[in-house]
């Protein structure tokens, strides 16, 4: 049986190897009977996607996800480098 | 005065086309070329950079960019790059471009970097063949930007790099990680250049200023980091204006 410190290594494994997530920005955090998954992606199908295959991958385990969409407006400063 | 846009680690896959496209329009008005440090696409195939050549070509301002590891994924680096490249974009690895902008000369260099890790905790060239060739790996990209930053003339020089070439901008990544996501040989490439602004991604949980030991600024542009399309930095500048309006 997969202890908890390697099913975090194995989840974020699973983030960045599955061809259909290839996410290395995704944080996972254990809470008492609960996995957090933060961070941000760049669409809503790729959040669902990461949702949907750790939850197929990890039955047993109770998932919220925290993951944002990163927003993508222009900006309204400009930084002088000195 | 030169105004240039940069952002790294924009993913892009057939979700995200269009995604950036109204604020990149506005871009002319606010810079005069976009710089991108890495991770274009989420595979590395050429169906996605198509869909990056796609959402950043036909800006209107060059477009200049490096590869990043995502990029990397599929074995297909040269095809992507021609397709990046037929676009009008240029891409850079152990190579610079300059840029004539309003009078003053831009240069460019770029490469994607490489881990390693910094003082007190970066992999030494010793051991098995494996470690040697990690380490290895890491000179020869530190070693080609510093002869690309080196073989141009220039008024403003920047390196651009998808690995980060300081530990200062990957604060709020686990520590563990460090090695993976840049190395001190980068650092000391820029500041043996003497570059003015040194700008990377690779870190979406990094910090975004830092400076290298010899006093370059560096910028983590990450996407996930800036939180917006991209962010625009002034070089040259004649006098302090921070508003962005009439940047052309």
């Amino acid at each position: 049986m997969t202890n908890d410190t390697d099913l975090e290594a194995e989840i974020q494994r699973l983030l960045t190897e599955h061809d259909r997530i290839a996410e290395q920005g995704i944080t996972v955090q254990r809470r008492d009977h609960l996995i957090v998954l933060g961070g941000e992606v760049e669409s809503s199908q790729r959040r669902d996607e990461i949702c949907k295959q750790i939850t197929t991958h990890f039955p047993e385990l109770e998932i919220t996800c925290d993951i944002g969409i990163t927003r993508a407006q222009a900006p309204s400063e400009v930084e002088e480098i000195s | 005065m030169i105004r240039i846009a940069a952002v790294g680690d924009v993913h892009v896959d057939k979700d995200v086309v269009g995604r950036y496209r109204p604020a990149l329009e506005e871009l002319p008005d606010r810079a005069d070329a976009l710089l991108i440090a890495g991770d274009l696409t989420r595979h590395g195939t050429v169906d996605e950079a198509k869909c990056f050549a796609e959402e950043f070509g036909g800006l209107g301002v060059p477009v200049v960019v490096v590869l990043g590891n995502h990029d990397h994924q599929s074995d297909q680096q040269d095809e992507l790059t021609r397709a990046i490249e037929d676009a009008g974009i240029t891409v850079l690895e152990g190579s610079a471009t300059v840029l004539e902008i309003r009078g003053h000369r831009l240069g460019i260099a770029g490469t994607k970097g490489f881990g390693g890790g910094f003082a007190g905790a970066c992999a030494s060239n010793f051991g098995e063949r494996e470690m040697k060739d990690f380490v290895g790996t890491a000179e020869r990209y530190a070693d080609d930007l510093e002869r690309a930053l080196k073989s141009v003339e220039c008024d403003a020089l920047v390196a651009l790099t998808h690995y980060s070439p300081v530990p200062e901008t990957l604060v709020g990544e686990p520590l563990e990680i460090y090695a993976f996501l840049g190395c001190y040989q980068l650092g000391r490439s820029i500041d043996a250049a003497h570059a003015a602004l040194a700008l990377h991604g690779h870190a979406h949980h990094g910090s975004e200023r830092g400076r290298t030991p010899g006093g370059v600024p560096v910028r983590n542009v990450a996407h996930p980091v800036i939180k917006q399309a991209y962010n625009v930095y002034q070089l040259l500048s004649d006098e302090v204006d921070t508003t962005l309006i009439g940047a052309r």
